[in-house]
């Protein structure tokens, strides 16, 4: 167990107090003299031709400053894709039609809300509405209205996804059994609490400077520069405190570029906030997906072979959905030796808002069907399905072919250790009808090897000064967005450099003074950022011990060290010198240059997916009310490995936050549309759990294994969390009552239903 | 939202006369925790909103023996669900207001918006149908005195005119021997119910019952009562299979809409246990209050 | 036509002028440049913009400014005592009871709201008085541990 002084500890995270002071300023909270209001006008047809757009009596309103459509942009299709160009299927604003209720058509700016509200209703749009489709199923038929054309696109499909290795059909020919089952996932909303806004200043230098609630300043900052035709360098994202991503605010978007384009017209800042309604229907969603799952097994629980066949419902646009149709297919397998898999996934265009990134990445969605069909497995062999579970699991070293090596990986003692906690054995199959306990298991990427933004920088990277005062200065651009990026950043230059964490500042959040960072998606910033940082101050801590060493000229040669501000030899401890001499004499040894590191990170040759996955197994226990089949929670246990832990709050809390996410996913968050128009677009009608709907109790069990790939052995504690929950639940109500509910979300009418059903088969 | 003019009478008087000349072009506020999102969705724009949130005259909780309850319409929630007089001798409504909506809209909105924007899911209405209930509804001219029975007409519409102002709610003194539940199903916490019911039983000297009320919200475009299941009690000794049965019926009274929470039938189903729970509860408190 | 409010804020009194239609939020964060409380749905539906009025927590997004007219209204700013935390405050930072902050102001004054009226709230009497502010980051353990604990404390405290 290594001796830490900061890595591993509950240490309180660094932006706490102007958080709970209100002192936290958020991309809504800025205000800049001048400023004028944003406003834009969207489709209400889910599919429609633009023939027309007149804005003469928008622009002729007292106190309208601008009103752009798309005859006002270099009508440049962008998104996160460009070393894939097939992929940019987004505009602005909409060119010859529309696609989705919600897609937005034109901007307005004025000197306030209410003015460019009223100036919305005074742009007129002559629309040809078009025949629609809703149903990814629908609209891969032939004859089914194309809402996309391009030589890459057939029947709707914008993006097929195979992989596979070992022989399927011959496996399953050898199996005892075979199951194949389809689920049906359904669509959610990231709900963060900051709702999607800019302000976008541009100067008469010709630089823009936008404050963004983004998890991807650099994506930001290059996606503008491609679609306004101006240089990175003269576009400064300014990233403040977010108010929640979750996978929501990892594009660019168009009021984000309509706010920019507005300003450089004005020659005034422009702020542009979406309303909560707007935040529902043109924001990204989770994406739905029809997922059939065959499974071939023997009778003592072995899993031969996995066949998975997938239709995602992608929305207008492609968004992220092609990384999360290939994760979708990938995670299946996870945690689990599957010796033979197929996958075929298809993301398909339908006339909705655009299914994107959202925590999880689709692994949702997989692991979902995977824990439910590993307990109808069990239940068919009368096995105990956290047996199979553990007979199947993957452990450290294992190969994916083609696609992944798993480096460390404690999924076999999360297993144990949460059916330990949770006396899982003498619970399981024997609680009173309508009590139950139930598992789901998950492995998840720490950060993707992907570069789809053709980045050419390192995908992390940062600065770090060191002052003779021995504060230090770290750049990173890397995006807090609640997850506490930033505070685990700082403890990392901590600890390598023997800091108090008092004395570690993180300047971040500014495209002007940080380095490009791929941001945070993919949960890569605990690893990649963390290396990066890590690296940089193995850079200036080099520096102090060759200092160090010439100044003790010790006759043996020893190896040092840097802790709690001394610097000393590691096998005599007691001789050393105080960190601030150490780091004087070495600036004045330099001419009076400051000390400065510099520390970069991209995986290489670290498979197709991640240099290193986190493991975990995840126990509840719920009470199903038999006469209303209302699920309460009662508890939750989760056993997570993210290798080494850095911040024990953090992760701890992480943990707490995706179960409550993906118990809202499971039970009653459900994003309602009918003929494309969502029919709850409000945090009233869309129901997320709130204070006394989650389980009684939490515990969080640690697994600590050591990855090699991650700074100090670190891996990801922030999106494989939510992976296992809905599979989890529907576990555990299977246990409670007998139910298998395979479409999601599982309501208590579904429930009820369901218990008719097997009343009825049961001749009750 | 669509800007209105502004108007603060000091007085219920001074209110009536207000009413009486803008009718149709104004809109009575008082907590608007309902209002408040009609208006910022355009579903309304009236001319004028006449304020009466800071009434002091019809704030007020009283109770006599003989004339029973009464609540000023501006009454908060917050008010009734701490008022001793109301834990004391009408506790229903004290524990019915602890789990409407959340602290915060409890403590600005008040009882008589809850009845008057008549969102037929509301809390308030079942256990006044449950107590015999009447409100009072003044104009200029005058008042008068209408069952909560006959307060609503539809959904969101009640009996109330445009130049007239809901001033109190009445409940009559509750009989000895009588026990009162309120049980409402809702899928998470601070929401709106889905369905609530709400049962008063009356016992008499021998312990069966004397009276029965059975009020239902969320199954009908305005509250009802269960009428034809109430009388399945009366005079009957009430146990555990009367109460099924009596639920059951209960549950085929009403006309649910299906929605984007529940279907119809799933509404239906679940009113029955909601009517059965409530009356189990009441009957419990009934013989308690009996001994 | 605009109309006079005269309210305190924070103990401090203001007089504004004000659109009828105004809502307490926009006066805070739009006149007073007060942005600490947040405004996130606009519709009474997940409280970040909780303040108190006269002590009492309501949602400042579904509060018409011109009923506060000579009332007392406190909001985030005004619960440090200067540069000394709110025990509240001061237990949020020690129980990572926060990570995006959207919801943090919010969750502090229905807190203290609560502890106001009930100094020893049970756990499910704390999840009940914040069932009204959501948080999709924190899944609320760490909020209710904050607050129990410092109930804890400040019952400690007052011996």
């Amino acid at each position: 167990m290594s001796n830490y002084s900061v890595i591993g500890k509950p240490i309180q995270r660094i932006d706490g107090y102007e958080k709970v002071t209100g002192a936290a300023k958020f991309t809504t909270d800025i205000r800049l003299s001048g400023m004028l209001w944003g406003k834009m006008l969207r489709s209400p047809h889910p599919h429609a031709k633009i023939l027309n757009i007149d804005t003469s009596k928008a622009k002729k309103l007292p106190g309208v400053k601008a009103v752009i459509t798309s005859a006002d942009t270099l009508h440049i299709k962008y998104s996160n894709w460009r070393r894939y160009p097939h992929l940019m299927d987004e505009t602005p604003l909409a060119e010859d039609k529309v696609r989705y209720i919600g897609e937005p058509v034109a901007a307005v700016a004025a000197i306030d809300e209410d003015i460019a509200e009223e100036a919305l209703g005074l742009i007129e749009v002559d629309y040809e509405v078009l025949p629609a489709v809703f149903d990814p199923l629908e609209a891969i038929k032939d004859g089914a209205p194309q809402i996309h054309e391009g030589p890459t696109v057939k029947n709707n499909i914008s993006e097929a996804r195979h992989f596979e290795f070992g022989d399927v059909d011959e496996a399953f020919k050898k199996c005892d059994r075979v199951r194949e089952d389809t689920f049906y996932l359904h669509p959610v909303s990231h709900a963060f609490l900051e709702p999607t806004n800019s302000v976008a200043s541009w100067d008469l230098n010709g630089r823009l400077t936008i404050w963004t609630s983004t998890q991807t300043p650099y994506f930001i900052q290059t996606l503008l520069a491609m679609v306004l035709g101006i240089k990175e360098g003269n576009i400064r994202v300014i990233k403040p405190h977010v108010g929640g991503g979750f996978g929501g605010k990892m594009e660019l978007f168009s009021d984000q570029y309509c706010a920019a384009r507005l300003s450089m017209l004005t020659g005034k800042p422009v702020k542009i906030e979406l309303d909560r309604e707007e935040v529902f229907i043109a924001t990204r969603r989770r994406h739905p997906m029809y997922y059939t799952l065959k499974t071939g097994y023997m009778k003592d629980g072995t899993l031969v072979a996995k066949e998975a066949k997938v239709y995602t419902d992608g929305g207008a646009y492609n968004a992220m959905g092609p990384t999360s149709l290939y994760l979708s297919g990938f995670f299946q397998i996870f945690p689990y030796t599957i010796p033979n898999y197929r996958y075929d996934g298809f993301h398909i265009y339908t006339n909705k808002n655009p299914s994107s990134a959202m925590r999880g990445f689709g692994g949702p969605q997989a692991e979902f069907t995977c824990d439910s069909q590993i307990d109808m497995i069990a239940d068919d062999l009368g096995m105990d399905p956290a047996e199979i579970r553990l007979k199947n699991g993957m452990k450290p070293g294992h190969v994916i072919p083609g696609l992944a090596k798993v480096g460390s990986c404690g999924f076999e003692e999360c297993v144990k250790k949460a059916m330990e906690s949770t006396k899982w054995k003498e619970k399981k199959g024997k609680l009173p009808m309508g009590r139950g306990i139930g598992m789901g298991c998950y492995g998840f990427m720490s950060g993707g090897v992907f570069n789809w933004i053709d980045s050419p920088y390192a995908y992390s990277a940062a600065y770090i000064r060191m002052n003779v005062d021995c504060t230090v200065d770290v750049y990173i651009g890397s995006a807090e967005i609640g997850q506490g990026s930033d505070t685990v950043a700082a403890q990392i230059a901590a600890e390598v450099l023997g800091v108090p964490m008092e004395d570690v500042k993180v300047i971040r959040g500014d495209t002007d003074s940080c380095p490009p960072d791929l941001g945070a998606w993919g949960s890569r910033q605990t690893l990649m950022t963390g290396n990066a940082v890590k690296m940089a101050a193995e850079e200036i801590k080099k520096q102090l011990i060759e200092v160090t060493a010439s100044l003790m000229v010790p006759n043996v040669v020893y190896d040092f060290d840097i802790k709690d501000g001394r610097v000393f030899i590691k096998d005599r401890p007691e001789r050393g010198i105080e960190l601030a001499e150490v780091v004087k004499t070495a600036v004045r040894a330099r001419e009076g240059q400051a000390l400065f590191g510099r520390g970069i990170y991209t995986p290489h040759g670290k498979g197709m997916v991640s240099p290193a996955y986190s493991f975990g197994a995840q126990v509840a226990e719920v009470e199903v009310d038999l006469e209303t089949g209302k699920v309460n929670m009662i508890q939750v246990t989760t056993a997570h490995d993210c290798g080494q832990v850095i911040n024990k709050l953090g992760v701890e809390g992480q943990l707490e936050g995706a179960f409550v996410m993906g118990q809202g996913y499971a039970l009653s968050e459900n994003l309602i549309t009918d003929e494309g128009k969502v029919l709850n677009p409000s945090l009233i009608d869309y129901k997320l759990m709130r204070a006394p709907d989650i389980p009684d109790n939490f515990t969080s069990l640690m697994v600590e294994t050591h990855e090699p790939e991650g700074p100090f052995g670190a891996k990801e504690a922030g999106e494989g969390l939510t992976n296992p929950n809905a599979g989890c639940i529907a576990n555990t109500i299977f246990d409670a009552v007998g139910v298998r509910i395979k479409d999601m979300p599982i309501t208590p009418e579904k429930i009820l239903k369901a218990l008719d059903e097997k009343k009825k088969k049961e001749g009750k | 939202m669509r800007d209105f003019e502004y108007i603060a009478p000091k007085t219920v008087k001074e209110t009536l006369d207000v009413l009486d000349e803008y009718q149709e072009d104004c809109k009575i506020i008082a907590g608007g925790q309902s209002l408040l999102n009609i208006l910022k969705q355009g579903l309304m724009a009236p001319e004028y909103i006449i304020d009466i949130k800071n009434l002091e005259e019809l704030n007020y909780i009283k109770f006599d023996e003989k004339d029973g309850l009464k609540i000023g319409a501006t009454t908060t929630h917050r008010s009734v669900e701490f008022s001793d007089t109301i834990k004391e001798h009408y506790n229903v409504l004290s524990e019915m207001e602890r789990h409407l909506a959340t602290v915060q809209i409890r403590n600005w909105g008040t009882i008589g918006g809850n009845l008057c924007i008549a969102d037929p899911t509301g809390d308030v209405a079942p256990p006044l149908l449950a107590m015999d209930a009447t409100v009072i509804i003044a104009n200029k001219d005058g008042e008068r005195e209408v069952t909560v029975l006959d307060f609503g007409v539809d959904y969101y519409e009640t009996v109330v005119g445009p130049n007239e102002l809901l001033t109190e709610i009445r409940v009559p003194v509750i009989p000895s021997n009588t026990g009162i539940a309120y049980l409402k199903y809702r899928i998470v916490e601070g929401d709106a119910p889905i369905v609530g019911a709400a049962v008063a039983f009356t016992l008499n000297e021998k312990g069966a019952c004397k009276k029965a009320r059975i009020g239902m919200g969320g199954v009908a475009p305005i509250p009802i009562r269960a009428e034809k299941a109430e009388k399945m009690f009366e005079g009957e000794k009430i146990t555990d299979t009367l109460i099924k049965e009596a639920a059951k019926v209960a549950s085929e009274e009403t006309t649910p809409i299906p929605d984007i929470v529940a279907s119809a039938e799933y509404k239906k189903r679940v009113i029955g246990v909601y009517v059965k729970r409530a009356a189990k509860l009441a009957l419990t408190r009934a013989e308690k209050a009996a001994n | 036509m605009k109309k006079i409010l005269n309210v305190t804020i924070n103990g401090t009194p203001y007089e504004i002028a004000i659109k009828p239609k105004t809502t307490l939020v926009e006066v805070l964060r739009n006149e007073l440049n007060l942005t600490g409380t947040k405004r996130s749905c606009n519709a009474g539906g997940c409280s970040s913009c909780s303040v108190l009025v006269d002590g009492k927590v309501v949602n400042s997004c579904s509060v018409l400014a011109l009923q506060v007219d000579g009332k007392e209204v406190t909001t985030i700013e005004g619960i440090a005592d200067g540069a000394k935390l709110h025990p509240l405050q001061q237990a949020f930072l020690e129980h990572g009871a926060y990570q995006c902050g959207y919801c943090t102001p919010g969750m502090i004054i229905a807190g203290k709201a609560l502890l106001d009226e009930n100094p020893n709230p049970t756990k499910q009497e704390v999840k009940e008085a914040i069932a009204g502010n959501l948080c999709r980051c924190t899944g609320y353990v760490r909020i209710v541990d904050a607050i129990l604990a410092t109930a804890k404390k400040l019952q400690e405290e007052a011996k």
